[in-house]
């Protein structure tokens, strides 16, 4: 079966709805994760609130885990899946702006908008944030155009640049992950006095 | 903190759907019918064994029913077979050959020991499906050589093809630095020879009685 | 720390040892056995001698000949420009290099063309396209291009026309002199019956 569009299965129209639907279910699944509250998301850095790094670690793990086993099965073709093209330097700096503005603002770009769903103003002022920085980021684009296609790898994986196999990534990180919940139980249990176990 | 932060069962219940999730894969995933038994360089020697290929004599005892362990099939189609063939074989095409049924009856000749021909028009038609069943796993699987062709023109007298080498291929039948040797040689006689003239006589067109236009 | 936790933990776990235990799928990409079998029924691998004596003469950049047959055979007497892949090297270090190179058609020989398409099976069982097969070997290279036949006089056009080729070919590839030669298609002679003297008057 592998991935619907590039196997000719769906039309790229079917492709769009179908990213609509998608879209439904990724935005209920952030609110529902508490994701709205920018307490719970900069609580990460400030390290009094981990239920980013589960949530999304969770997702990580078992992405990579089914991806696997799909392969397997033959409902899914790996040779087929996207995979972003490498800008080392651009992303890295990409990243730390982009961290910045997570800890200050208190939202990223996706969770702004569902906490705009249910009426944040701080997310409204963020989301105007995010607008005008895109807009500036258009402005000096071809000052920065050259540093932004630097350090291209091409479309990496991994497994290409170290050798070491899928597998071995995805048990590694699935260790990582699982040692990483624990011990941020454990400093959430420390650090929150009035911490409720949900009993069942 | 908010409650549904932790919230173990329903993770546990999501985590146990994905799990029946992939159980159904395993079970759902289905061999293909057919897979490589011998890997490319198992192939190769295969092809210089002379015992895959089913010698035109050995057919005289088949014929005669002496040998019961042998079942030719033809590769051909419907048409040509219906034209001639040897008597006594099937007309399978090598594409109708790969179908579950047929899979099963090679199977079934594997596990008794009988051998399976495969014959074309000429050893070359029938050489490419006869390297694929072998390296498939069925090695009980013979090729005719001299094909249909060679049958037909010494059906009389199949024993005497014994002594006979005409139909053995893969030998030089010139010497080929002789006979292409790059020299001022002359290109060979070359007659004054014409195109017969072609004659075109017309039809005597029939006096019509005329009379109106 | 509750026991489902642990559950949770120990199943997840277990789910990324699995991957581990998957069949790894073979590092050659070979063509699946439906496939090929498909290939194998076509019958467009073949290419007829003359086809390959025009490529050579106009000197055709993607053709690229492979003589399948052996060392000694091959350095007897080969077709110009051809490559010596012994058919039972083609598994050894390097028998592959020859193949796969993007843009060029690889024509298989030998001396008849039962070698050749044996070559030609396993290098489509490895992946490789735009292979194919001259049919009849080198044996039928002789026959028609080395020392064509003349067609008998009933014969169509078109066999003369191959013909002509065909010593043309001869001359390129054995440097013969050539005779002249009168062998044309001759003018067609139409006799018209006379026609019979028609009572003028009327129409």
């Amino acid at each position: 079966m592998g991935p619907l569009f590039p196997n000719g299965l769906i039309s790229g129209d079917w492709n769009l709805v179908i990213a609509v639907f998608i879209g439904f279910g990724f935005g209920f699944l952030l609110e529902a994760s508490g994701f709205s509250s920018s307490r719970n998301l900069a609580g990460v850095f400030y390290g009094y609130n981990f239920v980013v790094l589960r949530v999304f670690f969770t997702a990580v793990i078992v992405a990579m885990v089914g991806l696997l086993y799909f392969n397997y099965f033959g409902w899914l073709d790996l040779s087929k899946i996207f995979i972003l093209p490498t800008f080392l330097p651009s992303m890295i700096v990409g990243g730390v702006v982009m961290g910045l503005g997570f800890i200050i603002g208190g939202f990223c770009p996706g969770t702004s908008f569902t906490a705009i769903v249910i009426g944040k103003l701080d997310a409204l002022v963020f989301a105007v944030g995010l607008f005008i920085g895109i807009f500036l980021f258009a402005e000096v684009f071809p000052y920065i155009e050259h540093f932004y296609y630097s350090g291209n790898l091409g479309h990496v994986t991994l497994t290409d640049v170290t050798g070491i196999s899928a597998y071995w990534w995805a048990f590694g990180f699935t260790v990582i992950a699982l040692s990483a919940f624990w011990a941020s139980w454990l400093i959430e249990k420390k650090v929150r006095k009035r911490i409720k176990e949900y009993k069942f | 903190m908010h409650v549904h932060e932790l919230n173990p069962k329903k993770t546990l219940i999501a985590l146990l759907a994905f799990v029946i999730l992939l159980l159904a894969g395993f079970f759902t995933m289905h061999k293909p019918l057919l897979t490589y038994k011998l890997d490319v360089k198992q192939s190769l020697a295969m092809l210089n064994n002379p015992d895959a290929c089913f010698q035109p004599w050995q057919l005289a005892d088949v014929l005669n029913h002496k040998d019961k362990n042998v079942v030719l099939i033809d590769i051909r189609d419907k048409f040509t077979y219906g034209q001639g063939h040897i008597p006594g074989s099937e007309n399978i095409s090598a594409f109708d050959l790969t179908k579950k049924e047929n899979i099963e009856r090679l199977d079934g000749f594997k596990k008794q020991g009988i051998t399976v021909v495969l014959y074309g028009n000429d050893q070359l038609q029938a050489n490419g499906p006869w390297m694929f069943f072998h390296q498939v796993g069925f090695d009980n699987v013979k090729i005719l050589l001299g094909g249909y062709d060679y049958y037909h023109a010494h059906k009389e007298n199949l024993m005497a093809s014994k002594n006979d080498q005409s139909y053995l291929k893969g030998k030089a039948r010139y010497d080929f630095p002789k006979v292409a040797a790059k020299s001022g040689s002359t290109a060979g006689k070359s007659t004054v020879k014409t195109k017969k003239p072609v004659v075109i006589r017309r039809k005597k067109k029939a006096v019509v009685a005329s009379g109106g236009c | 720390m509750n026991r489902n936790y642990f559950i949770l933990t120990i199943i997840m776990l277990v789910l990324a040892a699995g991957t581990f235990f998957i069949p790894r799928k073979s590092l050659q990409q070979q063509a699946k056995p439906s496939k090929l079998l498909w290939e194998i029924i076509q019958p467009t691998r073949y290419v007829s001698t003359d086809q390959v004596a025009k490529m050579i003469i106009q000197k055709d950049p993607t053709l690229e000949l492979i003589d399948v047959r052996s060392a000694d055979e091959y350095n007897k007497f080969s077709l110009p420009n051809s490559i010596n892949v012994p058919l039972d090297s083609i598994v050894n270090e390097g028998g592959m290099d020859y193949f796969g190179i993007p843009g060029t058609n690889v024509v298989f020989f030998s001396n008849d063309d039962i070698k050749a398409d044996e070559a030609w099976v396993l290098a489509k069982r490895l992946g490789f396209n735009a292979t194919y097969v001259m049919k009849g070997g080198l044996n039928r290279w002789i026959e028609t291009i080395i020392q064509p036949k003349e067609p008998a006089e009933e014969s169509p056009g078109t066999a003369f026309e191959s013909y002509e080729f065909r010593k043309g070919a001869q001359l390129f590839f054995t440097g013969a002199k050539v005779e002249k030669t009168t062998t044309k298609k001759s003018k067609i002679v139409v006799r018209r019956k006379k026609k019979a003297v028609v009572a003028a008057g009327g129409c």
